[in-house]
């Protein structure tokens, strides 16, 4: 198992000698992201997100299946995560690492299980057919903080995309093209996301977000706090570690908020601008009998 | 639901009879088991776990990549093996909850708490003094009725201070659940200790290891939706339970001690004399 590359001592001791002093490698302030982009693809529902250098690309598709037997009512709906040998040579296909199992895990407990997506929407004939969406995470670069990163893609992709609109009648169910019928979105009930702790000194009491690649080799501990713009926990998971005040994780809880806020701000500009671009002319476009021909 | 929590606001008792700040009876042995370096037994109301630890030993030729990790270090790999590596597995056995499921190999849920309870404890335990070595930890689930998480890390403790590998404190968790759900202006809300099945499945609820007396928190796991005001009180409570394990876990291996004393399969040594033994 190829194994990744660890910050020599001099390279550790220097990151962590300047964090003491409250500098990081790259100027930021501790509780400062990189700067974030977001573009969507031409199609619904592919998002692609950068913090820096860690980039991310997720696409949500829908493909009609039949339901789980336990569940007649709900649709399908899976995360899919795979680490693949471009982000990192410590990334084996088919093999899934530890990074890769618990960052499935916090996207599933985070988007999935939080209920961010209403999956009774996507029951089309009770039973027999239903919405199975799956959204698939690629990694394509990885400079850190991959968890904030591909959590804010997954939401982002879902938000975006659209299904195919369907009806049923007389027990036949029709599913349009998006010629025949504009797509529908997804029944989104809320948008949550992560933000991501690291924490280095003896006591972790040094705690930095968005780490960057180095930065993450070398910390002691990490709490991944997972909120959206309601002020609602999703979830939260600090794994072991060196162990932190719980007052101090208190602090980090409330400053997580106002980046979850953020997120959301930006998530919501980026998505009106979007809709504004694909709709080119608005409605007046849409009546007009008239094409370029 | 077969029981609705929701009658906690009548009488301030919950399903079981607690009061909000009572844990469950708590029950452990150490050096359970013979053969192994250290074991031990840990009922935490109907939630029972067995441990063993094996170790520190030289390190199999198969390693796990989930669920082991070398000292202190959460990002990076145990790199030149400085540290001992700690390996943990867990089994849940076929009869230990109501309905007979089979859990898969990959779980994800067991391997994350595999890699928590692995991180944990090599935060806590002296690793750099064993270099290219194992500890084994393996644990096995007999019976399930909540705190589950909790119950594992407690009984991991226990075994590794049979096993004799050196250690800054215990690591102690508990759980801590709030009696109503998400609805934000419920200020009435009373966090609870220690929860059981039922309340796990119906309430908000967190786990919390702590190390030692300190209010330092080594694990925190929240999986359900809850307002951030309620975590406050969430966290307080637990860490305020962690306590009380820690002196029951505490209790259990100086009782142990002082009864290995007594028999003679141990000799009195020095720095035992502040153990306080009659």
């Amino acid at each position: 198992m190829p194994r990744e590359i660890e910050p020599s001592l001099n390279e550790k001791q220097f990151v962590l000698q300047a964090l003491q002093e409250k500098f990081r490698l790259d100027g930021r302030q501790f509780d400062q992201y990189r700067p974030l982009e977001l573009t969507f693809g031409d199609q619904y529902g592919v998002a692609d997100v950068a913090f820096g250098k860690t980039k991310i690309l997720a696409k949500a598709s829908a493909e009609v299946t039949v339901p789980y037997a336990d569940r007649p009512l709900d649709g399908v709906f899976a995360i899919a995560t795979e680490l693949s040998p471009m982000a990192s040579p410590a990334f084996e296909v088919n093999r899934p690492t530890e990074t890769e199992v618990l960052l499935s895990r916090l996207l599933e407990k985070t988007v999935r299980r939080s209920g961010a997506l209403d999956t009774e929407s996507l029951c089309l004939v009770a039973g027999q057919k239903c919405w199975s969406i799956r959204v698939d995470v690629h990694v394509l670069s990885h400079d850190g903080n991959l968890i904030d990163t591909a959590c804010f893609a997954v939401v982002a992709a879902l938000r975006h995309f659209r299904k195919p609109d369907t009806s049923v009648e007389g027990g036949i169910l029709t599913v349009y093209t998006p010629a025949e019928r504009e797509p529908v979105p997804l029944s989104w009930l809320h948008s949550p996301f992560c933000v991501t702790w690291s924490f280095y000194g003896d006591r972790g009491e040094i705690a930095v977000l968005d780490a960057t690649w180095t930065e993450e080799q070398i910390r002691v501990a990490s709490c991944t706090i997972s909120l959206n713009r309601h002020g609602e926990i999703c979830q939260i998971s600090k794994l072991g570690g060196t162990p932190v005040e719980a007052v101090a994780l208190l602090q980090c809880t409330s400053i997580a908020l106002t980046k979850a806020k953020d997120f959301s701000v930006f998530l919501d500009k980026k998505l009106a601008e979007d809709t504004k671009k694909r709709n080119i002319g608005g409605f007046m476009a849409e009546l007009r009998s008239e094409n370029d021909r | 639901m077969p029981l609705d929590t929701s009658a906690y606001s009548l009488a301030l008792l919950r399903v079981d009879g607690r009061r909000w700040n009572e844990l469950r009876r708590m029950h452990a042995q150490i050096r359970t088991q013979a053969a192994a370096d250290g074991s031990s037994y840990l009922e935490m109301g109907h939630t029972k776990v067995m441990c063993v630890v094996t170790g520190p030993s030289e390190p199999g030729p198969r390693r796990s990549a989930v669920g082991a990790s070398g000292g202190t270090g959460v990002g990076g790999g145990s790199g030149e093996a400085a540290q001992a590596e700690v390996a943990v597995s867990i089994v849940i056995a076929g009869f230990s909850s109501v309905d007979r499921k089979r859990t898969a190999r990959g779980d994800k849920r067991i391997l994350e708490m595999q890699s928590t309870i692995s991180n944990a404890l090599a935060g806590s335990l002296h690793t750099h003094l064993y270099p290219h070595s194992a500890i084994n930890i393996s644990l096995h689930v007999l019976s399930q009725d909540g705190s589950l998480l909790a119950a594992l890390i407690n009984a991991a403790t226990l075994a590794c201070v049979d096993a004799g590998i050196p250690m800054t404190d215990y690591v102690a968790a508990c759980t801590a659940g709030s009696t109503s759900t998400y609805a934000a202006g419920d200020e009435a809300a009373d966090p609870l200790l220690d929860l059981n099945q039922q309340e796990e499945q119906e309430l908000p609820g967190l786990t919390v290891a702590t190390l030692g007396e300190s209010d330092r928190v080594a694990v925190l796991v929240c999986e359900s939706r809850v307002q951030v005001s309620r975590l406050e009180g969430m966290l307080a409570v637990a860490v305020d339970g962690c306590k009380q394990v820690r002196e029951i876990l505490d209790r259990v291996v100086r009782d142990k001690g002082r009864r290995m004393v007594q028999e003679g399969t141990i000799e009195k040594g020095v720095g035992v004399n502040d153990m306080e033994i009659d």
